[in-house]
């Protein structure tokens, strides 16, 4: 895995910041948080999915781009190592992949930016909310095994939202 | 002394490269993510479109509304770091250089390039970006728009102004509202904020 080295991979490009030549943006707990919550009390389940689906799809090209540009990375052990190394760089939190099989998965996350974000601004919550996290779960396995997007769906049967020990994602086939 | 902006975008890619132990980015008084722009884009624009024709001054407004209750509290975060008392303090020298501190970390983070264009103390910002990602990226996605586009500039222009001459902190929030003027989502050269004094206040 020395092979992905992330350092490199953060540049800027005049004015924007890019991963591995991707624009991105730096943004807080605040607006991340924010554009969750006024997606969920304005749209309800529809904004749950929108978040979902966007960050699913954003992920699987970008997952997608990077692992194009590293040949070397093969195994599926390799390329869940380097998901997970790019989720923690990016300052997304940690997160486990404990058990991943083509047509269903079991991860844990123990740290996360949203669930750190929503306690901090909105304390506890009586429903999983890491709507981000499955999105990227899903967009991260869709690339990996080479399906297409929305072939996984991921749910979260428990949060640290809701006060649990981890966040804890099963996947599986639509 | 001008604000030296290099040297508060030296300063936002080196701390963001720093990493605590739980993947967390704690940077400048606040936690920091790094993802693609096309993300916020997508969000933000398919939100609009779900609200429909009916409800489009309402998704605006609050996306608007979100970025400005976003960049009050993440810039007080920041004027009250650690980072900002090493690097931006010492090149302040006026009430008003904060906002161009508030503009070049802004920079840093990958909003755009933005730059002050006017400022009249208490009254009146003028921000201008050429290239803002809300605009690049609505203009990749759907083509021309009728309307601008620039909504989480746009509330964190009349953020600046709140912090600044808003009043203490946290009372100050949307005593200042931003317009944009002219935006490149719908063919003009640049986006243009302008913030000034919320009509709707009491104190306005």
């Amino acid at each position: 895995m020395a092979i992905f080295d992330w350092q490199s991979e953060l540049n800027r490009d005049g004015h924007r910041v890019v991963i591995s030549g991707q624009p991105i943006a730096m943004h807080c707990h605040h607006y991340n948080i924010n554009l969750q919550k006024t997606l969920e009390e304005t749209l309800g389940a529809e904004g749950v999915e929108l978040l979902y689906r966007s960050v699913e799809e954003t992920n699987y090209h970008a997952l997608r781009h990077l692992l194009n540009q590293y040949k070397k990375i093969r195994t599926l052990k390799s390329k869940l190592e380097m998901a997970a190394l790019l989720y923690q760089n990016c300052g997304l939190g940690i997160i486990h992949f404990k058990k991943v099989r083509p047509n269903s998965a079991y991860i844990v996350s123990t740290s996360s930016h949203h669930v750190t974000g929503w306690l901090a601004k909105h304390g506890r919550r009586n429903t999983p909310g890491c709507h981000f996290s499955r999105g990227w779960i899903a967009g991260t396995l869709e690339v990996i095994y080479e399906r297409p997007l929305s072939y996984y769906v991921v749910e979260e049967n428990e949060c640290k939202m809701q006060r649990d020990e981890a966040c804890v994602f099963h996947v599986k086939e639509r | 002394m001008a604000i030296d902006v290099s040297k508060i975008i030296h300063a936002v890619m080196e701390g963001s490269k720093i990493r605590e132990s739980k993947g967390i980015i704690p940077l400048f008084g606040v936690y920091l993510s790094l993802f693609s722009v096309n993300y916020y884009n997508r969000l933000s624009f398919d939100f609009e479109i779900k609200m429909g024709k009916q409800r489009e001054d309402e998704a605006k407004a609050l996306l608007i509304e979100a970025a400005q209750e976003c960049g009050y509290a993440t810039f007080q975060g920041i004027r009250d770091s650690w980072e900002w008392e090493q690097v931006v303090a010492p090149m302040i020298e006026s009430k008003e250089d904060q906002i161009s501190g508030f503009v070049a970390v802004a920079v840093a983070f990958g909003w755009g390039d933005l730059a002050v264009e006017e400022l009249i103390p208490g009254k009146k910002l003028i921000i201008r970006a050429s290239d803002s990602y809300e605009a690049s990226g609505y203009l990749e996605q759907h083509g021309l728009a009728k309307s601008e586009k620039c909504y989480m500039l746009r509330g964190v222009t009349g953020a600046f102004m709140d912090l600044i001459y808003g009043g203490d902190y946290p009372g100050g929030l949307y005593v200042f509202s931003a317009a944009e003027t002219s935006c490149r989502a719908k063919g003009d050269a640049y986006c243009e904020f302008i913030a000034r004094k919320s009509s709707h206040r009491p104190d306005a």
